[in-house]
C-alpha cells in the first residue's frame, strides 16, 4: 500500500465541440472520476441566475411568484460566475447581496398599449452589467429578427403592465436547478465488441440478418461483399443485451462478447447556454480540483479526518 | 331607469343568488263572466345558468300560467361573449347560483312511470292480517309530472286490495269496488275481462299466462262485492264516498273526513259554490254528495295518468292479471333495482313539482283568507270587487313561493306535506365542486340511486346488472310456439288493445322501422318494450313508452336494409333487455342462429373515471371567482396518451397533470410502501407547482351586533398608523402583500364606539393577497369585501400524487438530480421513481402500457389514442389484419423503430457511483396528477398548548392546536412492549399530570383547603431571604392539616371524585408509602 501510486494520467479526446454541445472521450481513469465530473458539471459549476425579484406593478394574468419563478429559470450568460463572489461570502455588502461583486441588477418595464398581445421575453430584461445578459438563442444565420424574441416570460393584453427589479446572483445547481449550467451531462462506458467469427460463419445469411436486426440500434451490419457480420458503430450499443439474448435464442451462445471498458468513457455535455460547453467542462475540472485541494490542505486535523476519513489520509499520503 | 343585467359572475362574487322576477297571471272568474287576469309578483325565482327554456309552464285549476321569467342572461352567448361576461369560454351552465355557491340538482333514480311492476316484498305482508308479500305497483305520472303510486296487494283469500296515497297516508280499498265504481259494468263483464287471458282449452303451460285459478279469484273478488251488497256503480261510489254508513271500512273513510272537513262538509263552501265564485284548487274537492267525493278520489288518487275511467278500468284489469300471474308463478317479479325498471328525476320536473305544490298552498291559503273575510261580515268586504279580493289575497305573501323554491335548491330539502310521491326528503341538490373540470362535469352525469339506498347494508342494490351495460341477461328464452294468443299492448300505461302473438314480431319490426325512418309518424325515441311470451319469464306484453325522463342510447338497426342511411335507433333500458344487439367486432357473440342480431352497437366506449381528488387547472376565470377554496396547478400539460372522451370533453382547456418521466425501480428505499421519490431539480423547474386560492368574505351587514350595523366602516386605525403595515388606509390589505400567520389583514372601525376590530389570518403558513373585490354598488361606504388569498403549494415531502391508474403515492424525498439514475445514451434522469412492488397485487397493467405508449408517442411526436375497446370495432377498409396480436406488440414495435428496447426497458447508471445498475429499468413518461391531499393541510404537532377546561387534558383538533389522541390501541401496543416509562410519559406526564393534596386521615381529596400562612416578620428582620412560603393545606373535614400528603395523579381522577361526590358517592383514598405497597 505504502508508496504505491494510483495516480494515472487521464486523457481527453474531443470529438465534437459546439457552443452548447460537447462530446469527448475520457480515457485511463475510473468511473468515480467520470461520475464526479458529471456530478460537478450538473450541480456545482456556478452560474448566475435571478434570485430576488421586487415587483412594482404586476397586472398580468400570472401571479407574482409564478413570474419570479420564470425569471429565475432564464439562463444568463455566466462567464463571470467563476470570478464572482457568492452573496453569502461577500464582504462588500454585508450579506444583503446587492453589491457589484456578488450581484447583477435587472430591470423590466413593459406595458401593453396595443390591442395585440404583447410577449414579454428575456429580451426585455435590462441588465446593469453588459457581460451578464439573458442568453441569446437566436441563430446568427437567421436574419429574421421577429422570430427570436428570447424566452417568453408572460403575455400581456391591452392595459396590462409589468414592472419589476430583479437581482441575479451566483449560485450552484445543488442549491437550485436554475443555477445548473448543464442541460444534460451523461457518459457511457465504451463497449468492446468481439464477434466469434467461427460461430458466426455457421449462421446462414438469413440468420445473420435476423441477428443483426435484433439490435434496436444499428450496431452491426452485414458486409455486402463478404457477407460477414461487422461492427458498424460500437458506441450505438446501449448495453441492452438484445443481441446476446438473440444469439442464445438462436442456440448460439457466445456468438458475440461485449465488455464495457471500465476505464474509458464517452461524455456528452449539453449546456443551457449560460456557459459554453467547453468552458463547462473546464470549470468542472477546476472545481473538482478545488474540492480535492480542500481535502489536501486541511492537513491532518481531527476535523478533516472526521470529514473526509480515509480519503483524507489517502490524499495526504498520495 | 335601465338596470344593468345581473350576471352570474357578479352573483358568485357578491354571494347572492342568481334569480329573476317571476310573475304569474292569476285569473279570476265570476260565474261565467269574463276572466280577469291579474299579474302577481311571485318574488325572485332562481335561474339555472344558460338554460334556453323556462322551467315548465304550469296548468293548474286556475289556469294560471308561469309567465316566462327573465331567463339567464348568458343564454345564447358564444364563447367570446361568455369571456366578456367573465365566464369560462366553455361554460355549459346547468346549475344554479345560490348565495354565491354553485349547486346542481341531482339526477335521481325513480321507478319507471306508468308501468305496472310486480313485486315481492316482506313489508307487504306485514301491512295487515291476510296480506301476502306480493303486489303489483304502478307509479302513475300526470302530464304535469306529478306522480302518485298505486299498489295492488294480493290477499291470502284470493282477493286483492288497491292501496292509494292521500295526504301522506295509504288507504286500502277492495279492488272489486274500484272496478265497479270506475264504470257501469256487470259482474259478468269483469269476470270475462279478468279471465280473458286464460284459455281452458290449452291448459297450463301451453303459452297461456293465466291458469284456471284466475277464474276462482275473479269469483272471490265479485263475491266480496256481493257480501257488501254493492251491485251498482252508484252504490260503489257511495261506498267510497260515504263515511257514515260504512263502518266496516273505516280505514278509507278517515281519509275523506279529512278532505271533507276542509272543503266539503262545510256548508259555507257549498254556499260559495252555489254563488259560483270560489276559486278551487286541484286536490280539494267540493261536492254535494258522497259519490262526487268518490269520483274525485278516483280522478285524483287512482291511476292519475289516465283521464278516462274506461282506461283506468282496463289497466286495473291488466294489473290484476299480472298480479295473478305472479302468484301462479307464470311470470317472475320485476327487479326494482334493475335499470330496466328505472327512469330519472330531471331537475326541471322536480322544480315543477315543487312549484306546483307551493302554488297550490298559496291558493289554498288565499282561499282561506277570503273565506275568513267573508265570514266576518262586519266589514264592508265585497266579494265581487276584484280589487278588494286582491287586497285580501295580498295578505298571503306571494313571494314565499319563490323563496320556498330557492330554499329547496339551497338546502336540497323538500318542505312538503304530501311528500310528492318521492322516496326522500333531503339531498336533492349538491354543491358543484370545481376541484377540477372532470369532477365538475361528473356532477352533471352522475345519477343518484336514492338516499335510502346509500345506507343500505345489502349489496343487492349495488350489483352491476348486465342490462346496465347493455348486455342481455340470461332470461329463459323458451318461446313456446303456442296457439295464437293475444298480447296486451300498453301505451304509456294505457291499455290500447291486443295483438295476436303471431303478429307481434312483425308489428315490433314495423314500429322500429317507423322509428328509424325520418317520417315523424311516431317519436324517434319511443321505447318499444316487447316482452315475448315465455313460461316463468317477465310478464309478456307490448309496452310502448313515449314519456319523458327515460334513458335512451343509440344503436344501429341492422335488420332494416340501409339505404345509405345509418339507421340509428334510440333504444331504452326496458327494451334493450329483449333485443339482440351485437358487438361491432364482427363476431356473433355466441348467438344461436334462431335469434339473429337485429341491432349493432355503435362504439362501445366507456368514460374515464378517477380524478376526483386531483388538483388541476380548475378554472380559467379564477380572477372573477370567489370560491371558498380553489386548487390550481401552475404548469399543467396535456397527456400524451389520451382517450377519445378526453378530446370530446375538451379537457385540454382544463388539464389535470404533468407528463412525468417515471422510472420503476427500488432505488434508495425511500420509495417503499407506495412512497415515491421526486427529482428535486424537476420540482425546482416547476413540476407540480400549484396554489390554493381561498376567499374570505367580510360582510359588515352580517357582522354580529345589529344595533351598530350602519356605523361600521372599513378603515385603518388613526392611532397606531405604523402598527399593521399590511393594511392600507382603507382598512384592506395591499394586493400582492404577503401575510404571516396571526397577522391582521383587514380592519374595521366602529364610528359609534370608536373601536377598531381587525381580522387575523389563521393557519400556519404565510399567504399572499391575490385579489380584493369590493362591492361598489352599495351606498357610500363599502359593506362587503371579498379578499382572496393565495397559498403557494409547491411539492414538499408528504404531498400526494397519482397516475391516472389509481397508483397513488406520497412523496417521500425530493432527491437531488445528480443522485438520480441516468441513462448513458440519452442522459435522461427520471422525474419520479416508484417502487415495482406497487404493481403485482394491484395489476395496474395500464400504467405500464401507458408508459410504453407515451414513450413511443414522444419519440414520434404524436399523441397516442388509448380509447378502450377500440379493437372491438371492426377495422374498415385499411384494417388488413384486425387481429394484430396484443397492444404491447404494437407499442413495442414503435419503440424498436426508434432504437429503444421493445419492452420499454433501459440501462441506467447509478447517479451516485456512475456504475451500471444491474438490471434494466422500466422508464417512460406517465401522466401524473397532484392530489389535493397535502401535508401543509394535515400536519399536526404539539408540545404544550391549550388544555381542556374540565379534564386538563390536551384538547383535540388540528385547527385548535390540539394533540393527536394516544388511544386505547396505542396504549395496548406500549403495554405489550412493556414500555412502562413511555406509557407513563404519554398518558400521565404529557397529559393531565396533577399533584393533589389528599388527607390521609379521612382519605378525601376534595375537602382540602388552603390555609393562609401567617406572616412571620421575625424572619425578615433577620435579613435572611424569606424562605419558600410553604403552602399550608388543611383538611376541611378533619379540621387539621396533620394528615395531608401530596399524591401525583391524573387530573381526571380528581374530576371523577368530584363527579361521584355530586352523586353522593364518597371516594376515599388509602395512602401508603412505596415500601408498604411493594410488600
Amino acid at each position: 500500500m505504502e508508496g504505491a501510486s494510483y495516480a494515472r494520467m487521464p486523457r481527453v479526446k474531443i470529438r465534437e465541440l459546439k457552443d452548447d454541445y460537447a462530446k469527448f472521450e475520457l480515457r485511463d481513469t475510473d468511473a468515480s472520476i467520470a461520475n464526479a465530473l458529471r456530478r460537478v458539471m450538473i450541480a456545482e459549476v456556478p452560474t448566475i441566475a435571478i434570485d430576488l425579484v421586487e415587483i412594482e406593478v404586476n397586472s398580468s394574468v400570472l401571479n407574482d411568484e409564478f413570474i419570479a419563478h420564470r425569471l429565475g429559470l432564464i439562463p444568463l450568460t455566466s462567464e463571470r460566475a467563476m470570478s464572482m463572489r457568492f452573496s453569502r461570502d461577500c464582504d462588500a455588502c454585508d450579506g444583503d447581496g446587492q453589491c457589484e461583486f456578488c450581484s447583477v441588477e435587472f430591470h423590466l418595464r413593459v406595458k401593453c398599449m396595443t390591442d395585440q398581445t404583447l410577449d414579454v421575453s428575456s429580451k426585455d430584461l435590462y441588465s446593469s452589467d453588459h457581460s451578464v445578459v439573458p442568453v441569446d438563442f437566436s441563430d446568427p444565420a437567421a436574419t429574421d429578427s421577429s422570430e427570436n424574441r428570447g424566452v417568453i416570460i408572460v403575455k400581456l393584453r391591452r392595459g396590462q403592465e409589468l414592472r419589476l427589479r430583479a437581482i441575479a446572483r451566483k449560485g450552484i445547481g445543488k442549491d437550485h436547478a436554475k443555477w445548473s449550467p448543464a442541460a444534460t451531462v451523461t457518459f457511457m462506458y465504451e463497449p468492446e465488441i468481439h464477434i466469434n467469427e467461427d460461430l458466426m460463419e455457421t449462421l446462414t445469411l438469413e440468420e445473420k440478418r435476423e441477428w443483426v436486426d435484433s439490435s434496436p440500434t444499428r450496431v452491426f451490419d452485414i458486409d455486402p461483399v463478404t457477407q460477414q457480420v461487422m461492427v458498424v458503430d460500437s458506441e450505438a450499443y446501449s448495453y441492452d443485451d438484445e443481441v446476446i439474448k438473440k444469439a442464445e435464442a438462436m442456440g448460439k451462445p457466445g456468438l458475440v462478447e461485449i465488455i464495457a471498458k471500465q476505464d474509458s468513457f464517452i461524455f456528452t455535455v449539453e449546456s443551457t447556454g449560460a456557459i459554453k460547453a467547453s468552458q463547462l467542462v473546464l470549470n468542472a475540472i477546476e472545481i473538482l480540483k478545488q474540492k480535492l485541494d480542500a481535502v489536501r490542505l486541511s492537513e491532518d486535523t481531527v476535523e478533516a479526518d472526521d470529514q473526509f476519513g480515509e480519503l483524507g489520509a489517502h490524499m495526504r499520503g498520495g | 331607469m335601465t338596470r344593468e343585467a345581473l350576471l352570474p359572475f357578479e352573483c358568485r362574487q357578491a354571494k347572492i343568488s342568481y334569480a329573476g322576477k317571476m310573475t304569474i297571471d292569476v285569473c279570476f272568474q265570476y260565474n261565467d263572466g269574463p276572466i280577469i287576469r291579474e299579474n302577481i309578483n311571485f318574488g325572485q325565482f332562481p335561474i339555472m345558468l344558460q338554460l334556453s327554456k323556462s322551467i315548465v309552464v304550469l296548468n293548474i285549476y286556475l289556469s294560471s300560467e308561469l309567465v316566462q321569467s327573465k331567463l339567464c342572461n348568458l343564454r345564447g352567448a358564444d364563447p367570446q361573449k361568455l369571456v366578456s361576461f367573465k365566464e369560462e369560454a366553455s361554460e355549459m351552465g346547468g346549475y344554479f347560483i345560490l348565495n354565491g355557491l354553485e349547486r346542481v340538482i341531482r339526477l335521481l333514480i325513480l321507478p319507471k312511470r306508468n308501468y305496472p311492476m310486480s313485486m315481492v316484498r316482506n313489508s307487504f305482508s306485514d301491512r295487515r292480517e291476510g296480506y301476502t308479500d306480493k303486489a303489483v305497483v304502478i307509479r302513475c305520472v300526470r302530464a304535469d309530472q306529478s306522480s302518485l303510486s298505486i299498489r295492488l296487494y294480493y290477499l291470502r283469500n284470493g282477493s286483492a286490495r288497491l292501496g292509494f296515497w292521500l295526504r301522506g297516508r295509504e288507504y286500502l280499498l277492495p279492488v272489486g269496488i274500484v272496478l265497479k265504481a270506475l264504470i257501469d259494468t256487470t259482474d259478468r263483464e269483469i269476470y270475462v275481462n279478468l279471465t280473458s287471458c286464460y284459455n281452458e282449452k290449452y291448459e297450463k303451460g301451453k303459452g297461456a299466462v293465466g291458469t284456471q285459478l284466475v277464474g276462482e279469484r275473479a269469483k272471490i273478488i265479485l263475491d266480496e262485492l256481493r257480501d257488501l251488497a254493492l251491485f251498482t256503480r252508484l252504490q260503489c261510489l257511495e261506498y267510497i264516498g260515504d263515511y257514515s254508513k260504512n263502518i266496516s271500512s273505516s280505514e278509507v273513510l278517515k281519509a275523506f273526513r279529512l278532505v271533507f272537513k276542509l272543503v266539503v262538509g262545510d256548508t259555507r263552501s257549498q254556499r260559495y259554490l252555489e254563488e259560483g265564485n270560489l276559486p278551487l284548487v286541484g286536490l280539494f274537492i267540493v261536492a254535494h254528495y258522497y259519490y262526487e267525493v268518490a269520483e274525485a278520489v278516483l280522478k285524483d288518487c287512482i291511476l292519475v295518468h289516465l283521464d278516462n275511467n274506461f282506461d283506468k278500468f282496463n289497466l286495473l284489469i291488466f294489473m290484476l292479471q299480472k298480479l295473478f300471474s305472479l302468484i301462479d308463478q307464470t311470470s317472475v317479479p320485476d327487479n326494482p333495482d334493475s335499470l330496466q325498471n328505472h327512469e330519472v328525476l330531471l331537475p326541471g320536473h322536480l322544480i315543477t313539482l315543487y312549484l306546483k305544490e307551493k302554488l297550490e298552498d298559496w291558493l289554498q291559503k288565499g282561499t282561506r283568507l277570503l273565506m275568513d273575510e267573508i265570514e266576518k261580515k262586519s266589514t264592508k268586504f265585497n266579494f265581487s270587487d276584484i280589487v278588494q279580493v286582491k287586497k285580501v289575497m295580498d295578505k298571503n305573501s306571494s313571494k314565499q313561493v319563490s323563496t320556498a323554491v330557492e330554499n329547496m335548491l339551497k338546502t336540497g330539502r323538500l318542505v312538503t306535506q304530501s311528500g310528492l310521491d318521492l322516496q326522500q326528503r333531503a339531498g336533492y341538490t349538491v354543491q358543484a365542486e370545481r376541484l377540477n373540470f372532470l369532477r365538475f362535469i361528473s356532477h352533471f352525469r352522475a345519477v343518484h340511486r336514492g338516499a335510502s339506498f346509500a345506507g343500505l347494508r345489502t349489496t343487492t342494490v349495488r350489483k352491476l346488472l348486465p342490462e346496465l351495460v347493455g348486455m342481455t341477461p340470461s332470461l329463459p328464452k323458451i318461446f313456446l310456439p303456442g296457439p295464437p294468443e293475444a298480447l296486451t299492448v300498453l301505451l304509456d300505461g294505457c291499455v290500447v288493445g291486443c295483438i295476436a302473438s303471431s303478429e307481434v314480431e312483425k308489428v315490433v319490426a314495423h314500429i322500429r322501422e317507423l322509428k328509424v325512418s325520418s317520417a315523424a309518424v311516431i317519436p324517434g325515441d319511443m321505447e318499444v318494450g316487447y316482452v315475448p311470451l315465455s313460461m316463468g319469464g317477465a310478464y309478456p306484453g307490448l309496452y310502448l313508452f313515449t314519456s319523458p325522463s327515460r334513458f335512451v342510447r343509440p344503436v344501429k338497426n341492422i335488420s332494416i336494409p340501409s339505404n345509405g342511411s345509418e339507421n340509428i335507433e334510440l333504444i331504452g333500458p326496458f327494451e334493450q333487455v329483449f333485443m339482440e344487439i351485437r358487438c361491432p367486432d364482427g363476431g356473433d357473440g355466441g348467438r344461436k342462429s334462431s335469434f339473429p342480431a337485429t341491432h349493432e352497437e355503435i362504439h362501445p366506449t366507456g368514460m374515464l373515471s378517477m380524478a376526483k381528488q386531483t388538483m388541476a387547472f380548475s378554472s380559467q376565470t379564477i380572477q372573477h371567482r370567489a370560491d371558498q377554496k380553489l386548487y390550481h396547478i401552475q404548469t399543467p400539460q396535456t397527456p400524451i396518451v389520451r382517450t377519445s372522451s378526453y378530446t370530446k370533453y375538451n379537457i385540454d382547456e382544463f388539464p389535470t397533470g404533468t407528463n412525468a418521466i417515471v422510472a420503476v425501480l427500488a432505488y434508495t428505499g425511500y420509495d417503499m410502501e407506495d412512497a415515491m421519490i421526486l427529482n428535486k431539480s424537476s420540482v425546482e423547474r416547476g413540476m407540480f407547482h400549484g396554489q390554493i386560492y381561498q376567499t374570505e368574505t367580510i360582510d359588515l351587514t352580517e357582522q354580529r351586533g345589529r344595533s351598530d350595523r350602519s356605523s361600521r366602516i372599513f378603515r385603518k386605525s388613526n392611532v397606531e398608523k405604523s402598527a399593521h403595515p399590511s393594511i392600507d388606509s382603507d382598512g384592506l390589505p395591499h394586493v400582492g402583500q404577503m401575510i404571516q400567520p396571526d397577522e391582521p389583514y383587514c380592519s374595521i372601525y366602529n364610528e359609534v364606539t370608536n373601536s377598531m376590530h381587525t381580522f387575523k389570518r389563521k393557519g400556519s403558513e404565510a399567504v399572499y393577497v391575490d385579489y380584493v373585490a369590493v362591492d361598489v354598488k352599495n351606498k357610500k361606504n363599502l359593506q362587503k369585501v371579498n379578499i382572496r388569498f393565495r397559498h403557494p403549494r409547491n411539492p414538499v415531502i408528504g404531498d400526494k400524487f397519482s397516475s391516472r391508474h389509481g397508483q397513488k403515492g406520497v412523496c417521500s424525498q425530493l432527491w437531488p438530480d445528480v443522485d438520480m439514475p441516468f441513462s448513458g445514451t440519452t442522459g435522461m434522469r427520471p422525474d419520479l421513481i416508484i417502487n415495482p412492488h406497487a404493481f403485482p397485487s394491484r395489476m395496474t397493467i395500464a400504467m405500464l402500457l401507458e408508459s410504453v405508449a407515451a414513450k413511443g408517442g414522444c419519440l414520434r411526436g404524436e399523441f397516442v389514442d388509448a380509447t378502450p375497446f377500440r379493437s372491438s370495432v371492426k377495422k374498415d377498409s385499411e384494417g388488413n389484419d384486425s387481429k394484430s396480436g396484443s397492444l404491447v406488440d404494437d407499442l413495442g414495435l414503435l419503440l424498436r423503430e426508434k432504437g429503444f428496447n421493445y419492452h420499454g426497458l433501459e440501462v441506467l447508471y447509478s447517479g451516485v457511483y456512475g456504475t451500471e445498475l444491474t438490471c434494466e429499468i422500466f422508464i417512460g413518461p406517465v401522466y401524473y396528477q397532484r392530489l389535493r391531499h397535502m401535508v401543509s393541510d394535515k400536519f399536526q404537532v404539539r408540545s404544550t398548548g391549550t388544555v381542556d377546561q374540565v379534564t386538563r387534558q390536551p384538547i383535540k383538533g388540528r385547527k385548535r392546536g390540539g394533540g393527536i389522541r394516544f388511544g386505547e390501541m396505542e396504549r395496548d401496543s406500549l403495554l405489550a412492549h412493556g414500555a412502562a416509562y413511555l406509557l407513563h410519559d404519554r398518558l400521565h406526564t404529557c397529559s393531565d399530570y396533577h399533584i393533589a393534596d389528599v388527607c390521609s386521615l379521612c382519605g378525601s381529596m376534595l375537602t382540602t383547603t388552603v390555609v393562609q400562612p401567617q406572616k412571620r416578620p421575625v424572619r425578615q428582620i433577620g435579613g435572611l431571604p424569606p424562605g419558600r412560603a410553604v403552602k399550608k393545606v388543611a383538611c376541611h373535614a378533619c379540621q387539621t392539616s396533620k394528615g395531608m400528603e401530596t399524591v401525583a395523579m391524573p387530573y381526571v381522577f380528581r374530576y371523577l371524585a368530584a363527579e361521584l361526590a355530586a352523586m353522593n358517592i364518597k371516594m376515599t383514598l388509602k395512602l401508603s408509602d412505596g415500601a408498604e405497597a411493594g410488600a
